[in-house]
């Protein structure tokens, strides 16, 4: 089986893309239609509301949730026997531990695909603006509410086509291209390493690869985990707090550690009290909304007591 | 109310009197006494801090019990960060098939006792349980079991009863809450 998967963002001509790679390598190509159509076929009924909107909800959808259930095996179900092109669905996300399987991603600058739905549904520009708008927030939040992924990270998408850049016909030719080289990787003998002269940078000090931390004291944190043989994951998790009435996400909490074998999230704070206080409310918000999720603040005073005990310079603290 | 004490001209704030502590440590060896009747006991005490509690506990015991010590290396000890935690005095008893009862004085985050339990497990005792003084859960970034508590403490610093501070305060025969200095 082969598997390109092709995400886009609303107006830009995925749609159009992902057609032609299916006629030109001959897979099946997968939409929301033909999923919708199968899944008819055993006798599984769409809800009956729009899906984005419903995954959008803050409230559980148990009909929209077992449909979603149902589409994710239909389509693992389909590639055992088929080679796929799926438009959407997040299949990126669906196929990311297969290795064949190529990753697509199409843009287009957000005028120019408020211009291009103008033209193709003949709207005013503020209607246009409106639909695009309202479209790529039904698809983030989906990416969001199914696999808990952020749909604009373009690192989990093999290539990147801006329709602005390329046209439809081009981009539908690399790929098919880009998909032969992929699922057969040839023989490279002039490259065997690939280093070429502008790898030849200054390295960076291998102090500095602690840099992706935020703040020392989280690194100093980690530390203390791998010193006690501790797993822990850095901001592996974002947790939707507040929305607006329109459901766009106005607050959002990514607490700094998370601790697989203690299933425990850890928001270290090094402010006082009177600064932490909304660090403290976004944890309450948190419990309240997830209360199934262990998290714990460290805050200035924990956090010094652990270094208390843990360094050299005031050696033993308490527990000694 | 606050019971203030001295030493060495200080004055200590007395979050536990020493008749508390003696009450609860009775209560907790007639505990101790009853539950590992008749089993093959072997009491680890965590150095340093748990020797004050361990004496006094097994004490109050009217079993017969084997002592043992062990210790580990805490975090921040070497500058050198790659170290991992190891043992640096390991029991001289094998406590396979024996039931173990770990002494500490406190747990708070549990990272070290966490490391031991791991460590002392793998060596197949008969059962291994936690007996500390004092507990502060507010702390606890790994858990463990503690079967037997003698007191909940909240997030706060604390020295005697064998808690010291700079090796300071150790021998003090209750447990005063302690400002660090800045």
């Amino acid at each position: 089986m082969g598997i390109i998967t092709i995400s886009r963002e609303f107006g830009s001509g995925g749609e159009t893309v992902a057609r032609l790679v299916a006629e030109k390598t001959g897979f099946l190509l997968v939409n929301k239609e033909t999923v919708a159509r199968g899944l008819n076929e055993f006798g599984i009924e769409n809800p009956g509301l729009h899906l984005d909107s419903i995954v959008s909800k803050e409230e559980k959808n148990e009909a929209a949730e077992n449909y979603i259930e149902a589409m994710h095996d239909f389509i693992y179900d389909l590639a055992i026997r088929n080679s796929l092109v799926i438009l959407g669905r997040g299949g990126s996300i669906l196929f990311h531990d297969f290795p064949p399987a190529l990753h697509i991603r199409i843009i287009a600058r957000f005028t120019y695909r408020v211009q291009r739905a103008m033209k193709l549904y003949d709207l005013n520009s503020a209607t246009a603006v409106k639909l695009v708008k309202e479209q790529d927030r039904g698809k983030r939040q989906y990416y969001r509410r199914i696999f808990d992924a952020n749909w604009n990270n373009l690192r989990q998408y093999d290539l990147v086509f801006d329709t602005e850049m390329v046209n439809l016909e081009d981009a539908a030719d690399i790929i098919v291209s880009a998909y032969r080289i992929h699922a057969e990787p040839r023989e490279v003998k002039d490259v065997p390493i690939g280093f070429e002269v502008e790898d030849r940078i200054a390295v960076p000090h291998s102090d500095e690869e602690a840099d992706h931390f935020m703040h020392p004291s989280e690194e100093e944190f980690a530390h203390m985990l791998d010193f006690y043989r501790i797993r822990w994951e850095y901001e592996p998790r974002t947790f939707l707090l507040e929305w607006d009435s329109e459901g766009n996400v106005i607050e959002a909490f990514s607490p700094d550690f998370y601790l697989p074998d203690q299933e425990l999230f850890i928001e270290l704070t090094t402010q006082k009290p009177r600064q932490a206080w909304k660090k403290n409310r976004k944890i309450r918000r948190m419990k309240e909304l997830y209360p199934e999720i262990n998290v714990r603040l460290i805050d200035k005073k924990g956090f010094e007591s652990l270094l208390r005990k843990h360094s050299k310079d005031t050696d033993e603290g308490e527990e000694s | 109310m606050t019971e203030k004490r001295t030493y060495a001209d200080e004055q200590l704030k007395v979050i536990i009197t020493q008749q508390q502590i003696d009450e609860k440590i009775a209560e907790l060896g007639r505990r101790i006494s009853s539950d590992y009747a008749g089993k093959e006991l072997i009491l680890i005490s965590v150095l340093r801090g748990s020797i004050y509690f361990l004496v006094d506990l097994t004490r109050s015991m009217n079993i017969p019990f084997a002592v043992d010590f062990i210790s580990i290396s805490q975090y921040g000890e070497h500058a050198d960060s790659e170290d991992v935690v190891r043992i640096t005095k390991d029991l001289d008893l094998s406590i396979k098939d024996r039931h173990v009862l770990i002494v500490e004085d406190i747990v708070d985050t549990g990272l070290s006792l966490g490391y031991l339990i791991r460590n002392l497990k793998t060596r197949n005792p008969a059962d291994l349980k936690v007996c500390t003084l004092l507990d502060v859960e507010a702390r606890r970034i790994v858990q463990v079991p503690v079967e037997y508590k003698g007191f909940d403490l909240p997030n706060i610093f604390v020295v005697g009863y064998g808690l010291d501070y700079n090796e300071k305060y150790r021998n003090l025969q209750f447990i005063a809450e302690f400002d660090r200095p800045h």
